[in-house]
């Protein structure tokens, strides 16, 4: 009995390897995940979330932001310096607004907080690397971004009694 | 194909020791180039194996391995190699001077030397021994004592342990490795790998159909000689950091590396040319009329991607799993196959 249980033993063992061995044998004939990132870039997704930005209105030629200052106090770093002025039609307008994205971390207490479609995640700016800690300061300009038009601006949230 | 080249080349040779006036020294020189063509070989071959090393690896993890030196990352061991040559050499202050700076050579040239009788092709063979299985075996065996010397002189515990299971193992795997040699022995009645694959080339066919069993057993015990996993316990890298190598850097390293590969290189030969018939063009592929030594190098490739595919396929053994498997069951395979052959040879089957 123990000896063909030792035979058996064997044989078996020798069968679970080459079970292995075909397992191996069949990845390396299969196509590679690999993606060369300089040269391939993965599609994001639209609503991923990778820069903030400030809304652009082509349209009308200015920001959406009115400088009410929400984003300014729901910032956990106190990262946002955001200044307004008061036209003579009785609107705010943003005048200066400065991210400094080097203490931002990326929570999105302000693009939640902001009320009037001003500031916003973009999915395409993921490559945020500079070579000195100044240039990660932003300014409107620098982050002046204009919606395609095939991105829709998020759908106000239905009155509570709704 | 093979011999002719020999012959030109050494036509060549002979003219330029005459042109020189050094044909007194003809039997010097022509050992001393002998090994200059063989370790330019090999350096190539073990540059391109671990080429082969890192591709095979990769694509059997879906990934792409090297690919930016070169065409197709081929000269990245070129570049490695650079870098591990201009590389400072790192040494423990209480090393052992004299063993630590031999252990690494010793490495290298007792697995370099296995080559002298590997035929490459009909009549081309730098020495064609009449003992050339016993003579393989026995200088490969010489690793050990490197391995042994590395971790002993290195003056570290990991090295020393890795040392000590090196020894246990390659003195456990080295007698299956010679015992699944013996029924080709006993069939052929020689030990010189030449005639073995003169022999197979008359009897028309190929000693791995028959000894089937002895070409597996051969094919573990060799890659247990070689330390590769899944046999790498003695440079286990989640238990001894490096093993026996963990305390050599720059070129020493290198020299390991290399004594490594060529050892695969080397019992790959041996397999071919006792198992798979050597520089033989494989059956119904004849009329590619491929010279002999493209054979024995396609041959020698396919072992060790076997070699390597082992490597990347299975999990490293205990110990103890190492030491039964070897006793337990390689050795008492090799027997009964040894008691197997024997027996059909007395009854003239």
């Amino acid at each position: 009995m123990g000896v063909i249980h030792y035979f058996l033993g064997i044989l078996k063992g020798f069968g679970n390897l080459l079970g292995g061995l075909s397992v191996t044998l069949r990845y390396f004939f299969k196509k590679t995940n690999t993606q060369q990132y300089p040269e391939e870039r993965l599609p994001l997704p639209e609503r991923s979330r990778s820069m903030i930005k400030l809304i652009y209105d082509g349209e009308k030629d200015m920001f959406n932001c009115v400088a009410c200052l929400m984003c300014m106090k729901a910032c956990p770093n106190s990262c946002i310096k955001l200044e307004g002025v008061r036209m003579p039609d009785g609107k705010r307008r943003m005048t200066t607004f400065k991210l400094d994205f080097s203490t931002c971390i990326f929570c999105g207490y302000c693009v939640e907080a902001c009320g009037f479609d001003a500031l916003t995640f973009v999915s395409e700016e993921y490559e945020n690397s500079v070579y000195k800690r100044g240039s990660l300061l932003q300014d409107e300009q620098a982050m002046k971004w204009v919606r395609p038009a095939h991105l829709k601006p998020a759908e106000p949230a239905p009155p509570a009694g709704a | 194909m093979g011999e002719k080249i020999v012959g030109m080349a050494a036509a060549l040779l002979h003219g330029l020791y005459g042109f020189l006036h050094l044909s007194a020294l003809a039997p010097v020189l022509d050992t001393v180039v002998e090994a200059v063509v063989m370790f330019a070989f090999v350096a190539v071959f073990v540059m391109f194996l671990v080429w082969m090393e890192r591709k095979v690896s990769a694509h059997m993890q879906s990934r792409i391995g090297p690919n930016r030196v070169g065409p197709l990352g081929l000269l990245q061991t070129l570049a490695d190699a650079i870098k591990l040559t201009i590389k400072e050499d790192v040494k423990p202050v209480k090393r052992d001077k004299v063993p630590y700076f031999i252990a690494p050579i010793v490495a290298f040239v007792a697995t370099f030397m296995g080559l002298v009788v590997i035929p490459f092709d009909k009549g081309v063979v730098v020495q064609d021994l009449n003992v050339g299985i016993l003579y393989v075996i026995a200088i490969t065996g010489f690793t050990v004592v490197a391995i042994l010397t590395a971790g002993w002189s290195s003056n570290n515990k990991y090295a020393l342990l890795g040392g000590f299971r090196s020894a246990a193992q390659i003195v456990s795997y080295e007698i299956p490795l010679v015992m699944s040699l013996v029924p080709v022995i006993m069939v052929t009645g020689t030990l010189s790998l030449k005639s073995i694959v003169d022999y197979q080339a008359q009897a028309g066919y190929w000693f791995v159909l028959p000894q089937l069993m002895a070409f597996l057993i051969f094919l573990t015990s060799a890659t247990a000689e070689a330390n590769r996993a899944p046999f790498d316990i003695p440079e286990a890298e989640s238990e001894l950091i490096g093993g026996f190598h963990t305390e050599y850097s720059g070129v020493k390293f290198a020299m390991f590396f290399l004594g490594e590969y060529i050892a695969m290189v080397v019992s790959a030969s041996v397999a071919t040319a006792v198992f798979l018939g050597g520089w033989l063009a494989p059956p119904f592929l004849g009329f590619l009329h491929l010279p002999g030594f493209v054979w024995f190098v396609l041959k020698i490739l396919f072992m060790i991607y076997l070699i390597m595919a082992f490597r990347w396929t299975f999990p490293r053994l205990r110990v103890d799993q190492l030491m039964d498997f070897g006793w337990k069951v390689l050795i008492p395979l090799s027997i009964i196959n040894i008691l197997v052959t024997g027996f059909v040879i007395l009854k003239g089957l």
